[in-house]
């Protein structure tokens, strides 16, 4: 069963973890892409290709660094210009710095909302505008359990995804009236990249705080941002839905 | 998504749970479903369903007022000897009416049947998903017992009741393999919305972001996804299915 067919979309931040999870799974699922990613890089071309043939649709790399807004621009107008339209948005690209509170500069804690915050809302912004003419769309912003949960190490990030929540929210009363469903999904503690960042202890004595006592997979995240992506959502919006295996 | 997949559906006559049965179907699930009562009409439905999903839907008769039927209930299904994957707890009742006007036989009423009477079922069923060290459980709670709503003290409490089970029985169970959800739906268009006036529902609807009613099917969507491997990482939430409100 192909959930998203006939279905275009876009991406971001998905050359590794939860986003390439979600790539996988979207081309799995019969969805056109639009794949970013911050900086060109063969490798990823070639895992593109391998998903297009594998799963006979059609993957569009797209490459800029979230926060050079020019390039967002041009990318924008390529779209508009070959008259693509977007019925899923995938706002996954997220950075994160872990420090304590004392230690943390305010450069780290810009740019952490410079990705996480600005570069969402500005891309938002121009995809909805396609949105809004189709009156037909699902935003799903990947959020984090750290916006709600208030973590150490996190004085930064836990306050940029949960900007995200409010915004989600905002975006879902605003755009409900378009038929654009938002939303978003909090990842736990999930097996990436991102994770090693986190001391080990720390991370062992989370996955005790589990209901179900083991990381989260980048699959298991992937898994509900293709349900939220799908039809088989269609009355489900401003909603922030953890997938966290019961994290207290 | 729920592919040989067997599930206990309660509350099959109508609304969400009819509606979850027909998706749980043709997504092809096995599908225990538990009805308070056989009518004629709804064994002529059964019969159409059977023809078109041969062997894959079992009724199951089961007055949620009555300990003994649900004990016999149990048993039938245990006689079946297949391994059950989820149990969705949809069944449900309301009577309105503000606070200073419920008798306290109503409030057992209804706490009886949307809540102790879901436990004593939800206990039994467990124990058969104990076994396999396999399961995934969803109750139906309501927006209701989330926000409260005028008129609905005694429905509200027993939704508020159910969410508090399911954050518990999270607890005690995802470590053994069983997940435990919630869902909260909104306004569905439902033989319970049906009861409301008309004045009162668009006034809830101009509340809700997508402007419009639910339909039963696409909470049925929802239990389907927590029911299935999809979610398989999901457990002690409360899902909001309302439209956004």
């Amino acid at each position: 069963m192909r959930m998203l067919k006939n279905k275009v979309s876009l991406i971001t931040g998905c050359n590794r973890g939860i986003g390439k999870a979600i790539l996988e799974l979207y081309a799995q699922n019969g969805s056109k892409i639009y794949a970013h990613s911050r900086k060109k890089n063969e490798d990823f071309v070639e895992f593109l290709n391998h998903l297009s043939e594998k799963y006979d649709v059609e993957i569009i790399p797209v490459f800029w660094d979230l926060t050079d807004y020019n390039e967002m621009k041009i990318f924008f107008r390529k779209l508009v210009k070959s008259k693509e339209y977007i019925d899923v948005l995938v706002n996954n690209a997220g950075v994160t710095y872990n420090s304590l509170f004392l230690m943390s500069s305010i450069v780290e804690l810009r740019k952490q909302f410079e990705v996480n915050f600005f570069a969402l809302y500005q891309l938002t912004q121009y995809i909805v505008k396609l949105m809004t003419k189709a009156k037909k769309g699902s935003i799903i912003n990947v959020s984090s359990t750290a916006a709600f949960d208030g973590n150490m190490g996190k004085s930064a990030y836990g306050p940029s995804k949960a900007a995200v929540h409010a915004l989600t929210q905002t975006l879902s009363a605003e755009l409900g009236a378009y038929n654009i469903r938002v939303n978003s999904v909090a990842p736990g503690v999930t097996d990436t990249d991102m994770l090693k960042s986190m001391p080990e202890n720390i991370v062992l004595e989370t996955i005790e705080q589990t209901d179900i006592k083991r990381l989260g997979k980048p699959i298991d995240i992937a898994n509900t941002v293709l349900f939220l992506g799908s039809d088989y959502s269609s009355y489900i919006s401003g909603q922030v839905i953890r997938v966290d295996g019961g994290l207290k | 998504m729920v592919n040989n997949k067997n599930i206990i559906v309660t509350g099959a006559l109508s609304g969400i749970g009819k509606a979850t049965i027909e998706v749980l179907l043709k997504h092809n699930a096995k599908v225990f479903a538990c009805i308070q009562f056989e009518t004629e009409q709804y064994s002529d439905y059964l019969l159409k369903l059977n023809k078109e999903f041969p062997d894959k839907i079992i009724p199951i008769v089961m007055d949620l007022n009555d300990e003994n039927s649900i004990k016999e209930a149990v048993k039938k299904i245990r006689s079946y000897k297949i391994s059950i994957d989820g149990l969705l707890n949809i069944a449900g009742m309301t009577e309105d009416a503000i606070f200073q006007m419920i008798s306290l036989e109503q409030m057992k009423k209804i706490m009886n049947i949307n809540f102790f009477a879901q436990m004593k079922f939800t206990q039994y069923i467990v124990k058969l998903m104990l076994k396999k060290g396999f399961g995934s459980i969803v109750n139906v709670s309501s927006i209701s017992g989330v926000d409260g709503n005028e008129g609905q003290t005694s429905y509200s409490s027993s939704k508020g009741a159910i969410i508090s089970a399911t954050k518990t029985l999270s607890k005690e169970l995802a470590s053994k393999g069983i997940r435990v959800n919630a869902i909260a739906p909104g306004t569905i268009a439902t033989r319970m919305t049906d009861k409301v006036p008309l004045e009162i529902l668009n006034k809830q609807l101009s509340k809700v972001n997508l402007k419009r009613i639910g339909q039963a099917e696409e909470v049925a969507n929802l239990l389907m996804f927590l029911a299935s491997d999809f979610s398989s990482y999901i457990t002690g939430q409360v899902i909001r299915v309302d439209g956004g409100m």
